[in-house]
């Protein structure tokens, strides 16, 4: 499942962030370059964070930035970056490291991601995923452990 | 049956996710509910037996007058948190 949803164009590993913010830019900018959201969508989830809080962070080192559908979401789709310099958010003790963008459409069609972010916690490979330096290691990472 | 919400900021990722955790302890608890997730926005008129969200979202749920008990998690997806803060309230719903 994971190869489907995870490829080399939605992947970069050990990417270099100012900030949260940055790091959420990165992210998204992902799915805007694959045709799943509008840039308008990058800048829902940094507004929507501003005003709610860190709700994407749902781990101890581990965000997933989103946002709803109607702030610019063209498709379901997801992107994953790690972090070389893990950001803080604010009011959070632990920074993020690694970070799983995704769009949705609706609230249950992109089910599968979800499934594949919750496994990746209970499987505790956040940690390993955030040492990736490429993506064979990534894929080393979630396929084997 | 039981209701059992998830509420998050967006109401389709965080809470969706953490309704698959939560759907994993029941499991192991052997206790059968009906699962559903949503904003908070949209929690003034949810109905629902009990409630669970994320601590960073305590404070806004302050705003609303809820007749169920709430959870509040430090981490969603952490399924020995989970269970640890929902067992009792199972227990005083007579679920358990």
């Amino acid at each position: 499942m994971e190869g489907l949803i995870l490829n080399e164009k939605n992947v970069r590993l050990q990417v270099l962030a100012s900030d949260w913010e940055d790091a959420i830019r990165i992210g998204g900018n992902l799915l805007v370059e694959q045709g799943c959201a509008k840039p308008s969508y990058i800048e829902g989830i940094i507004h929507a964070v501003k005003e709610l809080g860190p709700y994407i962070i749902i781990t101890d080192g581990l965000a997933m930035p989103h946002t709803r559908p109607e702030e610019g979401a063209l498709n379901i789709g997801c992107s994953l970056i790690t972090l070389k310099e893990p950001v803080l958010f604010e009011g959070e003790d632990v920074p993020v490291k690694v970070m799983i963008c995704f769009s949705a459409v609706d609230s249950e069609s992109h089910m599968d991601i979800l499934k594949m972010i919750v496994e990746f916690v209970e499987r505790g490979l956040i940690d390993d995923i955030a040492k990736a330096e490429t993506y064979e290691e990534l894929l080393d990472v979630i396929q084997t452990n | 049956m039981l209701q059992i919400l998830t509420v998050c900021g967006a109401g389709l990722g965080s809470s969706f996710a953490c309704q698959m955790s939560v759907e994993a302890v029941l499991k192991e608890l052997g206790v059968e509910a009906k699962l559903d997730h949503t904003d908070i926005s949209s929690v003034g008129g949810a109905k629902a037996d009990i409630i669970l969200s994320g601590k960073n979202f305590e404070k806004q749920f302050e705003r609303y007058t809820l007749d169920c008990p709430t959870v509040f998690l430090d981490r969603l997806v952490d399924k020995k948190e989970i269970k640890e803060k929902l067992t009792p309230v199972l227990k005083e719903l007579g679920a358990l």
